[in-house]
């Protein structure tokens, strides 16, 4: 028997084996999690210091303004813009959500939902969390250089992101760090996949897990399959800045090229494409069930909705060129993405028809949980429709590189994935902490955070509609967008609403996890694996390895006579 | 088949799909630019001599050969550790024989920087080199191992000569596209 | 003006710009269309199964037939309306008309050379000789002048790092790339002057490589152009490497 298997291991007892170096699958989820949420911080302040450059160009940053941009008197300076959304986009995306979904949930939902003591190889899982960490470091260290951090973009386009266009070492060291994070995340599927696949309870079949893990499960094979592609990617990059191959350098201005930068931006796609589906499945999963859990209801066609998931998993590696459709590529193959693409919205219907009708005659809790993941249906029916016109090749020769490509993706990703991210985070948090989050100021959190980002993010389709492109540091010097001030500022305000909202977020947890009153079991009353153990789980999860009888949404069962309107995994299914 | 079994054997899998698609963008990439490029190699450019390269690929594959029988015969741990040996000096003897192309090509006036062509050449060779390093690393803690002895050893002798092989298999393909055709 | 208004487009001024935005409504109708159905799911189920509403829920794992039914009707509305629809649409706009590239041979088409740099756009016009990358080539410097009610086909590259040729007012725009030529036609039917941007990220002062676009009658473009061509005549230096980008114009 050999290291992962569902052994017994004993507790470690020193500090540092057990917060450190640990070992245990739900320290390494709680490890990413702060990592994931401190990053998230980071991001936002990025993001209000874009918002206020956009609304009030030439005007310092309020408060601190002078401390970072002393030469500037405050103002946010047009090479720091640059770096500003690079590292925006770059830490949101791989340092703020897929920690938070990816490596937090995963670690700690996977092993307990599908009842194993611990992830396949814990070893494997302590390095890809360090990967990541070292990633992050790396990434922070750039952001102090004296030329400044990337500059180029989080899709960094070569030729601007070669020396040609961006001679400091920023640069360079973006790309160590996603090549870092790229080890780490490959770690990571490599070990959920095999989890998955291996360690199920006894009598688990793939359609007895939750839709949680089947989110992250699909998650982790797209990692495996596309994140190496990345990694070729930015080592070719490296070694065009760093060595002076020229594998992406082409045109006058490069002296011995004859390469393809174009063939960067494929590669990207291949990697980028699956990359969004990679941190929206996560989150689809966990609405999909919490959206049954909390209607006290089964899952509306989760057969359905896993294929449906799997259908997308599937066609998403075959769109990615709906990206470059302004590079020109051969009719045949601008015609084909623009199918395949438009194809997607079948499952993704599919999903949300099954969505509705989890609810529907339901017995709805609006707990925090519920909120998030109702107003993930919402936000995400406007992400993903938002798509369509993106996907249609002539629409999107007008929308390409405008804000409404920007609106929709913040839509889908900074406002679905990340609802579903607190939805996780509110209903997982008394199983991992062993304590309650404060209801009414996750309320709070939600309804703020809710017309925030509304704000924001239709706010943008607008003025993308309106024809103002992405990535200007002063959209103003266009006398035609010069009309668009207005709705720029509101987007602002919106997104300053939406800061502070979370600040709300932040002191919850921050006091929940200190003064929150003691979870029981079960505090949510559902029936999976992770609410049979104690509130937190002991080191091996598990003293006795579950067997599974029944599917996981078996709630509202009238059948029942036990006095609960649900059962576990571990009861055999009533029947009437 | 045991579940620890199944289970390093899933890893390993997983492991060889993420190098494979790594490899694969990398010839995607050149398969591009070999489509797109007038002449291959550029004019001007003098052959490369295929000397170290099939020198290269035989031992690669003869390392092979021996760490299948480092599994083969793991009954006789002496036989083992040998053969094991063999396959690491091999192993060395092909980073060896790739430093000494890489200073062929440098010699012939072949630079890094002289262009897409040689790009590909060093660009390629070197990512696969360290894979190759990586290899060795874990050719070397399994000689640890099966002097220290542990616990599945079968399975660890099978992931690591999984992973040589991949190597091998990486090089061939790499030699029969960049070199031969 | 209210904040719809102003979100709109700018004024479509090509004669086709009108496939783009008719297919911008139609998505848009549809999108909406689907939208309100799921808020009416949404909020209407939200509010009518709320557990003070509803106490028992309907114990259903949403595969009896009718359900089954059911989502099969939306998928394949979805599938008719979106998928079917509005990629047939894009493509016979695409086919029939953003693909046909003008044919110089055969119909009046102003050709135009388009070099992209950090952050510049230049122009180049064949001049009197009708040849691209002669002395005789009208340059000019994020300045475009096009004929009213002509078809303008421009052949585009750039020097450095791409960049991105965005005309909002004909709802187009193509990438420059360094090493390639891309292409991209339309034609301006109302004289005025419009603003050209550089629509992808190209270095810190990427939000300044705007240029104008001066859409003229055909006397007064007639005008322009043979002052010009007469400037570049007496001042075309051909020895000056900054100037002499133009390339053969092949189709
Ligand atoms: C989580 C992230 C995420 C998700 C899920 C999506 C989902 C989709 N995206 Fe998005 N996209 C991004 C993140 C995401 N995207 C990012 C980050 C970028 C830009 C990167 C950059 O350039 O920086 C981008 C850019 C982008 C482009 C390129 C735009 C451009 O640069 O010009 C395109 C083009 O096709 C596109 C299309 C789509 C489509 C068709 C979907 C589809 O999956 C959507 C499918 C969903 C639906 C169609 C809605 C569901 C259906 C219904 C509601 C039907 C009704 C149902 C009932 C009545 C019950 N996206
Ligand atoms: C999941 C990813 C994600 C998320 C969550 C966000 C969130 C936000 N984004 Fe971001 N964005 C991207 C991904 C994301 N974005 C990407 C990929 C790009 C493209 C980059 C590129 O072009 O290369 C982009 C680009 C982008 C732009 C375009 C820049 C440009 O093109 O010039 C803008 C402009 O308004 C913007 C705004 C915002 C705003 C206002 C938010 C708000 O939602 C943020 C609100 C959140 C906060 C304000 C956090 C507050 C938190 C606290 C107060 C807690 C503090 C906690 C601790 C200190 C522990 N984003
Ligand atoms: Cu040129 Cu942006
Ligand atoms: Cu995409």
């Amino acid at each position: 028997m050999s290291g992962g298997f569902n052994e017994i291991h004993p507790e470690p007892t020193t500090f540092w084996s057990k917060y450190i170096i640990s070992f245990d699958h739900k320290v390494i989820a709680k490890q990413f999690l702060w990592y994931g949420i401190f990053f998230l911080g980071l991001g936002g302040m990025m993001a209000l210091l874009i918002r206020w450059t956009l609304a009030y160009p030439g005007v310092p940053f309020p408060l601190l303004g002078n401390l970072m941009f002393p030469d500037s008197a405050g103002v946010v300076p047009p090479d720091t813009y640059a770096m500003l959304f690079t590292m925006h986009g770059t830490i949101m995306i791989f340092y703020a959500i897929t920690p938070i979904l990816i490596g937090a949930f995963g670690n700690f939902c996977i092993p307990l939902m599908i009842g194993a003591r611990d992830m396949a190889f814990p070893m494997l899982n302590m390095l890809s969390f360090w990967f990541a960490f070292l990633s992050g470091v790396v990434l922070l260290i750039s952001l102090g250089l004296p030329l400044g951090a990337a500059a180029g973009g989080w899709t960094s386009y070569p030729t601007l992101s070669t020396i040609i266009g961006q001679p400091g070492l920023g640069q360079t060291l973006w790309s160590l760090a996603i090549f870092l994070f790229g080890v780490s995340s490959t770690m990571g599927a490599v070990n959920y996949v095999t989890t998955v696949i291996t360690l199920r309870a006894p009598g688990m079949g793939y359609f007895d897990m939750p839709l949680t893990v089947w989110g992250l499960w699909l998650t982790a094979i797209l990692n495996a399959i596309f994140v190496p592609v990345l990694g070729a990617g930015v080592i070719l990059l490296m070694l065009d800045r760093v060595f002076g191959t020229t594998f992406f350098l082409a045109g006058a201005s490069a002296t011995s090229g004859n390469g393809d930068p174009v063939l960067f931006q494929h590669v990207f796609w291949i990697f980028g494409h699956p990359e969004v589906y990679i941190l929206i499945l996560p989150a689809w999963g966990i609405v999909s069930d919490l959206l049954s859990f909390f209607s006290r209801k089964p899952a509306f066609g989760a057969k359905a909705t896993a294929l449906a998931m799997t259908a997308v998993t599937i066609l998403s590696t075959l769109v990615y060129g709906h990206h470059m459709f302004t590079t020109q590529m051969s009719p045949l193959l601008t015609q084909s993405f623009m199918t395949l693409t438009m194809t997607i919205s079948i499952p993704s219907a599919i999903f949300f028809a099954n969505w509705l009708g989890t609810i529907w005659k339901g017995s709805i809790r609006f707990d925090s949980p519920m909120l998030f993941s109702l107003g993930v249906v919402f936000v995400f029916g406007l992400g993903g429709l938002t798509g369509l016109h993106l996907g249609t090749v002539t629409t999107d020769l007008y929308l390409h590189d405008t804000y409404f490509v920007v609106g929709h993706f913040h839509y889908t990703m900074a406002a679905s994935v990340l609802l579903g991210g607190y939805a996780g985070i509110y209903f997982w948090f008394p199983k991992m902490f062993g304590r309650m989050m404060h209801e009414g100021m996750a309320k709070i959190h939600f309804w703020g955070s809710m017309i925030g980002l509304n704000g924001i993010f239709f706010g943008m389709l607008m003025v993308g509609y309106g024809g103002m492109h992405r990535r200007i540091y002063n959209p103003f010097v266009y006398e035609s967008l010069q009309r668009l001030i207005p709705i720029n500022t509101f987007i602002t305000i919106s997104a300053i609403v939406m800061g502070l909202f979370q600040i709300v977020f932040v002191i919850n947890f921050l006091y929940s996890l200190k003064k929150g009153p003691k979870a029981t079991q079960n505090p949510w009353e559902v029936g999976t694996l992770e609410w049979t153990i104690p509130s937190p789980p002991v080191h091996h999860n598990y003293d006795v390895i579950p067997v599974v009888k029944c599917g996981p949404h078996e709630l509202g069962n009238p059948n029942l006579k036990t006095g609960r309107d649900f059962q576990y995994q571990t009861e055999e299914l009533v029947q009437g | 088949m045991r579940r620890s079994e199944i289970q390093h054997g899933l890893g390993m899998t997983m492991v060889l799909i993420s190098g494979t698609m790594l490899f694969a963008t990398l010839l995607m990439g050149y398969a591009i630019y070999r489509t797109s490029a007038t002449a291959w190699p550029p004019v001007g450019t003098n052959p490369i001599s295929l000397g170290f390269p099939i020198l290269s690929t035989l031992t690669i594959v003869l390392s092979s050969y021996f760490m299948r029988k480092v599994r083969m015969e793991s009954g006789d741990l002496k036989k083992a550790k040998m053969n094991l040996d063999t396959t690491l000096v091999l192993g060395f003897l092909f980073m060896g024989l790739q430093t000494l192309f890489w200073n062929e090509l440098k010699n012939s006036g072949l630079l890094v920087s002289s262009g897409i062509f040689s790009s590909v050449l060093y660009g390629f060779t070197w990512i696969h080199a360290a894979h190759v390093v990586m290899g060795l690393m874990s050719l070397l803690w399994l000689r640890f191992v099966l002097k220290t002895g542990t616990r599945n050893l079968d399975v660890k002798v099978l992931n690591v000569e999984k992973f040589w092989h991949f190597l091998g298999v990486i090089w061939i393909i790499m030699f029969l596209t960049l070199f031969v055709l | 003006m209210n904040w719809f208004t102003l979100s709109m487009p700018p004024k479509d001024i090509s004669t086709n710009g009108h496939l783009i935005d008719g297919l911008w409504n139609y998505t848009t109708a549809l999108c909406i269309f689907y939208f309100v159905l799921v808020c009416i799911g949404l909020f209407g189920f939200s509010f009518l199964y709320s557990r003070k509403r509803h106490k028992t829920p309907y114990y259903t794992y949403g595969n009896k037939k009718q359900h089954i039914i059911a989502t099969a009707v939306i998928g394949a509305a979805v599938f008719l309306t979106i998928d079917l629809n509005i990629t047939r649409l894009a493509s016979n706009d695409l086919l029939n008309t953003f693909w046909k590239y003008p044919d110089p041979a055969t119909e009046k088409v102003l050709r135009v050379e388009v070099l992209a740099q950090q952050w510049m756009w230049s122009f180049r016009y064949a001049g009197e000789d009708g040849q691209f990358a002669t002395a005789d080539d009208v340059v000019t410097n994020n300045d475009l002048r096009v004929p009213v009610g002509t078809k303008v086909l421009f052949h585009l590259t750039s020097k450095d790092v791409i960049h991105s040729f965005f005309v909002p007012n004909v709802r187009m725009k193509v990438d420059t790339i360094p090493g390639r030529v891309t292409r991209i036609w339309w034609d301006a039917n109302v004289p005025g002057t419009y603003d050209i941007a550089c629509a992808e990220m190209c270095g810190n002062p990427h939000y300044l490589m705007k240029a104008a676009l001066t859409v003229y009658t055909e006397e007064d473009f007639q005008k322009w152009m043979k002052t010009s061509e007469a400037m570049a005549k007496n001042t075309n230096d051909p020895d000056n490497k900054n100037l002499a980008w133009g390339w053969k114009w092949e189709i």
